[in-house]
């Protein structure tokens, strides 16, 4: 696994997305006030937090999961490698190619595990002939520690592997369509220890082609995946910082408060 | 802004990390009794006395043992961070600290039985025992420091720690003229220095208790300035 320093080249590189000044309401609720977060190139980045605290909800700004819901509203700039997000010429759908996502509930579609990962790159039309998929399909696998257990059961429905394999399998198909950044909303909370610590292993081999940003319950899964944390609380960004950091020297009493299990 | 909470929610993990922290109290002041003890002997030229000392280490040992596992169960149990983290570390660090002082008032003891049939210097042992209470205080303030998270007199403690070392400079220079002067002073001489070699490393581990309170406190290590004051001193060696 990853060690917790952040070795000097990571330093240097540039930011993924850019948030600044970020407020979501629904309806009369003011869900996330005032929002500035740098997401780094190659690293992963967590977002902890108290239940409500807003953290799958900015997660969810990043690659427009909210404007499936009426009564959202966003507000702010959020640029990806400096591109507006919410410009109206974006077509969300392209945007979550770019900006991929895995649940905390693994959801394979029912369809073969070849065709849930080939489904992201059919409908962006990423493959000109079926070798072509094929390999896409055979790379996504293997970038998702899955391939050799499942390379001889293609054509077996995705929703027959057991669940730590599922959650791999969903971000096999996140994989597919080679995002930049990839969003993981609790993607361990459902598996077993074995399984979580292979999901925590791929994490960390993920970040050597993108930018992971996971939310979590479980502050230890933070701080064993992480190179950068911020905690949220009432939905409001309280630190961001290296995570070693923010777990061995916090600056804000709400973050200490909340990491050494003093509020909940 | 919220102030940050006093107790966990979790009430045993607040009971365990009290435990630690009375041991390690507790552990100072055995420490503290036995260098006053060692000193008491080698000037009283006690030899009861010093056998007790020297009896005395092992539970102070027992005591150091005890730490180190009640800390190695917190970290593998609650897994701590922040402050609880490193408050546990300081623990482990002051009590590892204190059991080395722990030996050096036992190997005082064991030396005070050696010069006691000698016709020592008298004004070296006077000094010896000023030494001694100047170290002595230096600990019992910087386990103060601790108990009350008072960075500020942690780092007056380890400004402290250079007089200590010019008392052991005079003592050294005044037992190497003895030793010149008659070479029959070689030999309770050499205990003699040795004693004040240990009472100075107490010093030293006072200084380390200090540095860290200031670490539980601030979060970062009094060490990261020193290279700064060094760089100082470097200049103003050249300049000169």
């Amino acid at each position: 696994m990853n060690d917790m320093r952040v070795d000097q080249t990571m330093m240097t590189t540039d930011n993924k997305i850019t948030a600044r000044g970020v407020q979501v309401h629904y309806g009369t609720n003011h869900a996330l006030k005032d929002v500035d977060v740098d997401i780094r190139d190659k690293m992963v980045t967590a977002f902890i937090g108290p239940s409500g605290c807003g953290k799958s909800t900015f997660l969810r700004c990043l690659n427009r999961m909210n404007d499936t819901v009426a009564s959202a509203r966003v507000t702010g700039k959020i640029l990806l490698e400096g591109e507006d997000i919410y410009d109206p010429k974006v077509d969300p759908v392209q945007l979550r190619a770019k900006v991929g996502m895995v649940f905390q509930k693994p959801n394979p579609f029912p369809k073969s595990i070849y065709d849930n990962v080939a489904y992201g790159p059919r409908i962006h039309g990423m493959a000109g002939n079926k070798a072509e998929l094929d390999e896409i399909v055979e790379t996504s696998l293997r970038g998702a520690a899955l391939w050799n257990e499942v390379k001889d059961r293609l054509t077996e429905p995705g929703t027959g592997l057991s669940g730590g394999q599922q959650q791999r399998l969903c971000i096999a198909r996140a994989v597919a369509t080679s995002p930049e950044v990839l969003l993981m909303d609790e993607p361990c909370s459902a598996l077993d220890p074995i399984a979580t610590a292979q999901v925590e292993e791929l994490i960390d081999d993920l970040r050597s082609r993108f930018s992971v940003v996971i939310v979590t319950h479980s502050m230890q899964q933070a701080a064993r995946v992480s190179q950068k944390t911020a905690f949220f609380h009432l939905g409001n960004l309280v630190e961001f910082n290296d995570t070693d950091k923010i777990f061995t020297s916090p600056q804000d009493p709400r973050t200490e408060s909340y990491i050494s299990g003093r509020i909940g | 802004m919220m102030a940050m909470q006093d107790k966990h929610i979790v009430t045993s993990f607040d009971r365990e990390l009290e435990g630690v922290q009375i041991d390690v109290v507790k552990m100072g002041g055995m420490v503290e009794a036995a260098l006053k003890t060692a000193i008491k002997a080698l000037v009283e030229r006690d030899t009861d006395l010093a056998h007790r000392v020297v009896a005395g280490d092992h539970d102070i040992d027992a005591l150091e043992l005890k730490i180190k596992t009640d800390t190695a169960r917190l970290l593998a149990l609650r897994a701590p961070t922040a402050t609880d983290l490193r408050l546990v570390l300081a623990v482990m660090e002051i009590s590892a600290h204190l059991e080395r002082c722990g030996d050096y008032a036992k190997n005082i003891a064991k030396r005070t039985v050696a010069t006691a049939e000698g016709d020592a210097a008298g004004a070296v042992l006077g000094s010896l025992r000023r030494m001694a209470d100047f170290v002595l205080i230096m600990v019992g303030d910087a386990l103060d420091a601790f108990i009350k998270r008072d960075a500020g007199v942690a780092a007056e403690i380890i400004r402290r720690d250079e007089e200590a070392d010019e008392m052991y400079n005079t003592v050294f220079r005044s037992l190497l003229t003895h030793m010149m002067e008659d070479h029959r002073n070689i030999t309770v001489g050499m205990q003699l220095h040795f004693i004040a070699k240990n009472i100075e490393r107490v010093g030293d581990h006072a200084t380390g208790i200090a540095e860290q309170t200031i670490y539980l406190v601030t979060g970062s290590r009094p060490d990261d300035e020193r290279p700064k004051m060094d760089r100082t001193t470097l200049l103003q060696d050249t300049q000169s």
